[in-house]
């Protein structure tokens, strides 16, 4: 019953969203590829931009997923003959494929651009907001749970790592460096502190494979992205997930970004449009715990207190020089496999 | 010189699809392994240069990668044929009734894939899988022993996977060597290992080196299997080319990484093309 209501209501919003009906059925026969990541983040997008965007334009939106550097590998294959029209991407991906070229700059007069909160929008505009923490086996570790339990030597060799290049790498470089005194303007100090940890336990890509391992006492911590873990750890009664404070969570941004020279890049501005609005904010939120972007956005109590949504939140997050971090990219993935795994 | 008739054209439909989708992608690769990535952007900069061939052979990390994956082609070679020629022999001379049933379940693990028995291995293999499950149960370990995320673990997947491909041309080769030729050797006083040694290991030569370059091929290339199995800690050059490619996407390396891979691969065909011409591998 609460779905339906909120389907009505989406539905009922898309006039305001997109500005009254007047373009309806103009766009039939045109099909809007957007390249997403499946499951949650496809049904979520799917109800609220897609469907309603079908409904009032008669165009058809086709999903593309897989993962953010499919997307980006896609982005510049096809760079002179693009066939996606909008992508999601992470923030370590949208501010270089906007100074390739490849996607459209967010438009800052624009008023969606106004509601979005300063300074998200690096490369493409934001999508949802979440922090960089340590997922842990409540029997192994003690609370509260910070950065520098990591490299206790209690824990050598049970820590769980994403691959990289990732944010959650990125990120736990930054974290070594502030932990060292200096930040991921030093990689050789950030790089010799992640390496005392050891090689990783477990290199993960999936939440379910990092929290069997943890469950049963084989992984005591992993450096986790919030959002789908904060909702998947429902179910886990054992594994807890600590937003530090020395130094806080680093700022992790996904990105909706307008390929540049797509085939419908009206329905393309659109579809972002009803991807940012309130609804679809609200709706990450308060079922993947997503942190929204649009301040408009209003969250239920439990939801705005698992999920990074005030001014102030952001604040306190450890942000990176993402523009650095970037163009570090390909060394830094040589010093990962060689310093952290050891190859 | 015969001119080539009517009947040629027939090729022209198999042709045109290889030159679309083999040959035009593998030329662009081979141009773009030449060329650079300029700092500070993924795009691609059509300037010739060799610089991702010297980058490969003076970074002992990618040395070490490609030592590393032949080490393992070459172990899977091996043991691929340690357990094949056996099992080649037992299909042609003792398997009568069970031959058909034997070679289907031979070819099982190359007809669903790489993907679906390797998983399989995961599960048996991984910290939580039947191995570790059962020592933890008898009490025997703690913690426990890393199976995956190591090379044993990997090779074990590489010769699950590529068994069949020694086993078959091996069976290709026994099938046609009459069984008198053993019966002889017998008669005039050799031992069974001797009539191994000295007869049927030669006589089906053709076969052992057509399966080890199809199994060594196959292992040198193969991502998903030492993907899945290496958990991402050991790197293969597979793997370290599609980190490049994928990840980094600096696509100019990684066709080097892949030209690199070929040219093994072309060099090792060349050897036994070479051997073929001296007679070393003719019954």
């Amino acid at each position: 019953m609460k779905t339906c209501w909120k389907t009505a209501c989406s539905v009922a919003s898309i006039g305001l969203v997109l500005g009254g009906a007047s373009f309806a059925q103009d766009y039939a026969g045109e099909t809007l590829v957007v390249g997403t990541w499946g499951g949650d983040i496809e049904r979520l997008l799917r109800e609220h931009a897609a469907g309603p965007l079908e409904e009032a334009t008669g165009a058809k939106v086709e999903f593309l997923l897989g993962g953010s550097g499919d997307r980006m590998a896609k982005l510049y294959a096809e760079k002179s003959n693009p066939t996606m029209d909008v992508t999601f991407q992470n923030i370590y991906e949208a501010p270089q494929a906007l100074s390739d070229g490849l996607v459209v700059a967010p438009d800052e007069s624009s008023e969606i651009y106004g509601d979005l909160w300063e300074g998200m929008n690096d490369g493409c505009y934001a999508m949802s907001l979440v922090g960089l923490g340590i997922a842990y086996n409540r029997d192994l570790v003690s609370e509260p749970v910070e950065w520098a339990d990591m490299w206790n030597p209690d824990y050598k060799g049970m820590i769980a790592m994403a691959p990289y290049p990732s944010s959650e790498g990125d990120g736990l470089l930054g974290v070594a460096a502030r932990l060292e005194g200096t930040d991921e303007h030093d990689p050789d100090v950030a790089f010799a502190k992640v390496a005392e940890l050891g090689a990783p336990a477990l290199n993960y890509t999936s939440l379910d494979e990092v929290f069997a391992l943890m469950d049963a006492g084989e992984v005591a911590m992993a450096p986790m992205i919030s959002g789908y873990v904060l909702a998947a750890l429902k179910e886990w009664d054992n594994i807890g997930f600590s937003f530090p404070t020395d130094p806080g969570p680093v700022l992790v941004r996904d990105m909706v970004c307008q390929v540049a020279n797509s085939p419908n890049p009206e329905l393309a501005k659109m579809f972002i449009k009803l991807a940012l609005s309130p609804a679809t904010q609200e709706a990450y939120a308060e079922e993947l715990l997503f942190g929204p972007t649009n301040s408009k956005a209003e969250l239920s109590e439990e939801a705005a207190a698992d999920t990074v949504n005030t001014p102030e939140e952001v604040a306190s997050l450890l942000q990176l020089d993402w523009p650095y971090v970037i163009s570090q990219r390909a060394d830094w993935t040589d010093r990962w496999n060689r310093e952290v795994l050891g190859q | 010189m015969k001119r080539p008739g009517p009947k040629h054209y027939l090729l022209a439909p198999g042709v045109l699809l290889v030159s679309c989708v083999f040959l035009a992608p593998f030329l662009l690769l081979v141009v773009l392994s030449f060329w650079t990535q300029p700092e500070g952007t993924l795009l691609v900069e059509p300037s010739l240069t060799v610089e991702n061939y010297l980058r490969i052979f003076s970074d002992p990390y990618y040395l070490r990668g490609l030592a590393r994956t032949i080490w393992l082609s070459f172990a899977t070679v091996f043991f691929s044929l340690l357990l094949g020629f056996p099992a080649a022999y037992w299909i042609v001379r003792r398997a009568v009734r069970l031959r058909r049933i034997v070679m289907a379940l031979m070819l099982l693990p190359m007809v669903c894939g790489a993907l679906l028995p390797t998983l399989g291995l995961v599960n048996i293999l991984s910290p939580l899988g039947i191995i570790n499950g059962s020592l933890k149960q008898l009490g025997l370990i703690d913690r426990s022993i890393p199976l995956l995320g190591t090379q044993t673990g990997i090779l074990i997947g590489l010769i699950q996977a590529f068994l069949p491909l020694m086993v078959l041309p091996l069976v290709a080769v026994m099938e046609r060597l009459p069984l008198a030729l053993e019966e002889a050797a017998m008669s005039l006083g050799a031992r069974p290992p001797q009539v191994w040694w000295r007869v049927v290991m030669p006589l089906a030569a053709p076969g052992i080196v057509a399966g080890s370059v199809l199994v060594f091929c196959a292992a040198l290339t193969s991502f998903v299997t030492p993907q899945i199995l290496g958990q991402g800690k050991i790197a293969t050059f597979a793997a370290m080319t599609w980190q490049q490619a994928s990840l980094v996407l600096d696509w100019p390396f990684a066709s080097a990484l892949a030209m690199v891979m070929l040219l093994i691969m072309a060099a090792l065909a060349c050897m036994v093309l070479g051997f073929r011409r001296l007679n070393w591998v003719r019954p």
